[in-house]
């Protein structure tokens, strides 16, 4: 399938997916992410916690690319050194859900109706508690930290997980070639091992990314409700907060880590979505002419295959 | 089962007698078509002209890409994504439709024409009951009320020869097998009386037997409601039992249009004598396919001379260069062909 | 996405030689649906709200503790209390004893202000009612429009435009929109308020200029998902020989469009509807802090921060029964829209 012109999707595997432009722009920002992540800290120009009295509320400068907050801090820098908290339980609930949702989802073929009916009913249990509200009921039992509230989100995500890998396993199991392979004395458990996770490799990888957006979401939403951060350090969410607090000396303020909230958030998006489509869609592939004619009845045979060319 | 023996046994048809043309206006008139596919990148109907008088069955044969299709939809303004007429008119009884407009459209489609397809499930919505579909043209189009139009529906339903026609007003269309609902279409596309009927290969998809009662049908609403008809298929055999008058396509033209009888006991062109041939052949004592060497052109390459060139035994020089003019060699009866005049390959034709 | 597929596939096939089915046994069957699916609901209700109630087992506070404070906690009090509280009993019967309660209407009663739970829900509950209800309104209406246009008009500036809009949308949490909301249409340019909250039953427009933005905010995330989700499928349909079929047939456009093309795109767009919920009512927690709405969101915080166990549950009791709710209304929508031949959907 030739590239067409839009962003050049060509088939492939899975090296294919650094040739769509939209996932390479995504790479690198997630790229930029994940350095923040370990090194926010370090790599912020001025201190998060340092308080500049004398220049509240300012707008970009070359002293402060992002401007000051209500006490004079640089923004800038809060935001770098909140990164590591944000993107790190994210990645603990993206984590959790793993664990408790993959196994059992491979695990449900294998061990009959009873174990799969009840998984499921639990999946769809988790599924119509909403995030938040039990991320934050949660917090009432357990204490009220971020990594607490993060479990439950994790656990949350694990549905997600169950579902495409039992799908996956569900199908793989059902093949032709899985009954060969098990007539000739492969064990289930090897041929799981061996194929199935290859098969559900892409999805996984899709998925995480989708849920990884949804995890830094959840995480923002809730160090913006005040969950889990400890006044002064600095969060994405946390940051809004007080924006919102201060809107009217401020009103350009709360865009600042909300374009930094979604420009992670899509990042994220575009490159599950190139994964995804690394398969070729060829969506914008002209039809060949011959296709535009419907296959009717018998074709004349051709016996010497001549076809003039047009002259 | 040759051909011949298929006409000499039809009631309809005598050898001998011409079927003279009714003195009424005709019911759709084509002239010199050219339709483009792909956004004007080739040409896919290239000068198609055809007429069908009222109550005349008409066929189309030809194969796929040979542009059959495409006119049929062209004159149902139907054409698809990318398709445009690029010259040329389309009229119904006198009213020229070629650059009609949505509402006109709306207004033609049911009431002076309509249609059935190859696959009826796929054109049927598979969520709807095929009772409602056909209360639903007699409602809106027809202003019956809910009662009226299901007796009606009913009525029709019976009248296309669907056994327990009210068991299958309430069944939805994958309840339904292929000739049902190939009857159920006809059912609907003939409810708001119109006066020409398309099939665009109507009976490819369904087996013989049934092949031969939907011709039947389609033969039964002539006699009784003088329903003409249009009908599409790659089948001459099929054709010949059903029309008229055929016209033969090939390469985006018509190279040879004329009486049943002429097209296939006198055909002038070398393209239509094979058809013949192919569609007589299916005797199970030869021992060999009958087969026109080589293939058609692919859909809108450009030709230049006659595009059945390549592929025909009787071609000479001249009938590789220059246009091709569509000759008249009898009544009703004319042929595209660059030798059509030439008495030795009309003998040669006859022989073979 | 769960409760919905779940409803689905396991709803049991009548045979197909019931072929033809007039209406009233349509309906017959349309309530054995809607019954299986309760069936299948019930495991998923009780396993919900036992984790809901287990969340206070987690709980290593000592609510006997904190209620007889400092002072008063002796370890009899404290022993009497926990009598009183019922906490003496294995869990499972607690939980038993709780869901039963709960069924009559009674959530129990705060640890703290001594106030019954259901009251204290009661009282909050027609705010969240109002902006949960009008955002699904928005949704639908929005969504639905433009998912429909931009389908209609396909590859036109309006189709782009949506899908921009839509990929944009899906990026931004709601309260960052909520509070782009408030800078640009209660701060800036000052049309409604910024906060605060007006009962239908005292002023009816005041209610509704207050419940708008934090509606619209709401209902951003969900009218994308479901203009997108519509819009693939309209296309889809659209290019169906059905179409074709009820264009021949000589319908006006309009009629093709709703009655047929949409009745069969629509299904997925309703279901993403039901599966977005969930998540939209989340979004309400953040639109009741960004507006300072006194909602059930905020009813659930304070709770939190006190760790008053018995709100806190029988908050989230209420809210996944409402999504229960909505989704069994999504499947009973989509079972009456669509039928396959066996009497199953889709």
């Amino acid at each position: 399938m030739s590239a067409a012109a839009n962003g050049g999707v060509v088939t492939g595997r899975a090296g294919s997916v650094l040739r769509l432009r939209s996932a390479r722009i995504a790479l690198a920002v997630l790229a930029a992410i994940a350095v923040l992540a370990v090194f926010g800290p370090a790599l912020a120009p001025q201190g998060p916690l340092t308080l500049n009295t004398n220049s509240l509320f300012q707008g970009p400068s070359w002293h402060h690319l992002l401007g000051t907050d209500y006490l004079g801090r640089d923004v800038l820098s809060r935001l770098m050194a909140g990164a590591p908290l944000s993107v790190l339980t994210a990645l603990e609930a993206v984590g959790i859900g793993m664990v408790l949702g993959i196994a059992p989802g491979i695990a449900s073929t294998f061990l009959g109706r009873g174990f799969d009916f009840v998984a499921n009913r639990v999946a769809d249990a988790l599924m119509t508690l909403p995030s938040i509200f039990f991320a934050v009921a949660v917090t009432a039992a357990l204490g009220n930290g971020l990594v607490q509230a993060m479990v439950p989100i994790g656990v949350l995500l694990a549905p997600a997980y169950f579902r495409i890998t039992r799908a996956a396993t569900l199908e793989y199991s059902r093949a032709q070639y899985v009954e060969a392979a098990e007539l000739m004395g492969a064990s289930k458990f090897h041929l799981v091992k061996a194929h199935v996770v290859r098969k559900v490799f892409p999805n996984i990888v899709v998925t995480t990314a989708s849920l990884t957006a949804g995890a830094l979401l959840a995480v923002s939403f809730l160090t913006f409700l005040g969950i889990g951060v400890q006044p002064p350090e600095p969060t994405w969410g946390g940051v809004l907060s007080s924006d919102l607090d201060y809107l009217s000396q401020a009103p350009w303020a709360p865009f600042i880590p909300g374009a930094l909230i979604a420009v992670s958030v899509g990042a994220l998006n575009a490159f599950a979505d190139a994964f995804r489509d690394r398969g070729g869609r060829g969506a914008l592939a002209l039809p060949p002419l011959a296709q535009l004619t419907v296959r009717t009845g018998p074709t004349l045979e051709d016996a010497n295959g001549s076809r003039r060319s047009v002259a | 089962m040759a051909l011949d023996d298929l006409l000499l046994d039809d009631p309809v048809f005598a050898p001998t007698a011409a079927r003279a043309v009714p003195p009424r206006e005709d019911v759709l008139r084509i002239d010199d078509l050219h339709v483009s596919i792909h956004d004007g990148l080739a040409t896919a109907v290239r000068g198609v002209s055809l007429r069908v008088g009222a109550a005349e069955t008409v066929g189309l044969v030809g194969e796929s890409g040979s542009g059959k299709t495409l006119t049929c939809r062209a004159a149902l303004g139907l054409l698809p994504a990318g398709c445009r007429v690029g010259s040329g008119s389309v009229s119904f009884a006198g009213q020229d439709v070629t650059s009609a407009s949505r509402r006109t459209w709306e207004s033609i489609h049911g009431s002076q024409v309509g249609a059935v397809f190859q696959d009826p499930a796929s054109y049927l919505n598979p969520s709807l009951t095929v009772g409602a579909q056909l209360a639903e043209v007699l409602r809106v189009k027809g202003r019956l009320s809910r009662q009226q139009a299901r007796r009606r529906a009913i009525e029709l339903f019976g009248d296309v020869g669907l056994h327990q026609p009210e068991r299958v007003f309430h069944q939805i269309p994958a309840e339904l097998s292929g000739d049902m609902l190939q009857r159920a279409m006809v059912a609907i596309a003939i409810s708001c009386g119109p006066r020409l009927l398309i099939a665009d290969e109507a009976t490819t998809a369904l087996d013989v037997t049934i092949q031969a009662e939907v011709i039947d049908l389609l033969l039964d609403l002539r006699r009784r409601n003088g329903l003409a008809v249009m009908f599409v298929s790659h089948d001459l055999a099929v054709v010949a039992e059903l029309c008229d008058r055929i016209y033969v396509f090939y390469a985006g033209q018509v190279v040879e249009s004329g009486t049943v009888e002429d097209i296939v006991h006198r055909p002038r062109h070398p393209y239509t004598k094979a058809l013949v041939r192919v569609a007589s052949g299916g005797d199970f004592r030869r021992r060999h396919l009958e087969v026109i060497p080589g293939s058609p052109p692919q859909v809108g390459t450009r030709m230049v001379g006659c595009s059945f060139a390549d592929r025909c035994r009787f071609a000479l020089g001249p009938c590789c260069s220059g246009e091709v003019r569509s000759v008249v060699v009898g009544d009703q009866h004319e042929v595209r062909c660059a030798r059509a005049n030439d008495g030795e390959l009309s003998d040669e034709l006859l022989a073979v | 996405m769960s409760v919905a597929d779940l409803v689905l596939v396991a709803s049991p096939t009548t045979t197909a030689a019931a072929g033809g089915v007039p209406s009233r046994q349509r309906g017959r069957q349309i309530l054995a649906r809607i019954g299986s699916g309760l069936a299948v609901l019930v495991p998923i209700v009780f396993i919900s709200s036992f984790i809901t109630y287990s969340l206070g087992a987690l709980s290593n506070s000592d609510p006997a503790a904190t209620i007889l404070g400092q002072d008063g906690a002796t370890p009899q009090a404290v022993a009497r209390m926990n009598r009183a509280l019922g906490l003496n009993h294995p869990l499972v019967v607690q939980y038993g004893n709780w869901l039963v309660k709960a069924v009559h209407g009674n959530l129990g009663v705060s640890y703290f202000t001594q106030v019954p739970v259901s009251t204290s829900i009661s009282q909050r509950l027609p705010v969240d009612l109002s902006i949960a209800g009008l955002a699904v309104v928005l949704a639908i209406v929005i969504g639905g429009s433009a998912g429909i246009l931009a389908a209609v008009r396909r590859g036109g500036w309006f189709d782009r435009g949506v899908t921009l809009v839509c990929s944009a949308v899906s990026t931004l949490p709601a309260f960052v929109v909520g509070i782009i909301l408030v800078v640009l249409f209660a701060t800036t340019i000052k049309i409604f308020p910024a906060n605060g909250y007006v009962g239908p039953t005292t002023s009816v427009p005041e209610w509704l200029e207050h419940i708008i933005l934090p509606g619209l905010a709401l209902s951003l995330q969900v009218s994308a998902d479901v203009a997108r989700q519509l819009r693939t499928s309209l296309v889809g349909v659209l290019e169906q020989n059905y179409v074709v079929g009820a264009t021949v047939r000589g319908l006006p456009r309009r009629r093709v469009l709703f009655r047929h093309a949409l009745r069969n795109a629509a299904g997925p767009a309703i279901t993403v509807l039901g599966y977005d919920f969930p998540l939209m009512l989340a979004g309400s927690v953040a639109a009741e802090a960004v507006f300072s709405l006194p909602g059930l969101g905020q009813l659930l915080l304070e709770s939190a921060q006190t760790r008053d166990i018995p709100v806190v549950q029988g908050l989230l009791l209420v809210i996944s029964s409402f999504v229960i709710v909505v989704n069994l209304v999504v499947n009973t929508t989509l079972n009456v829209l669509y039928r396959t031949n066996d009497g199953t959907s889709t």
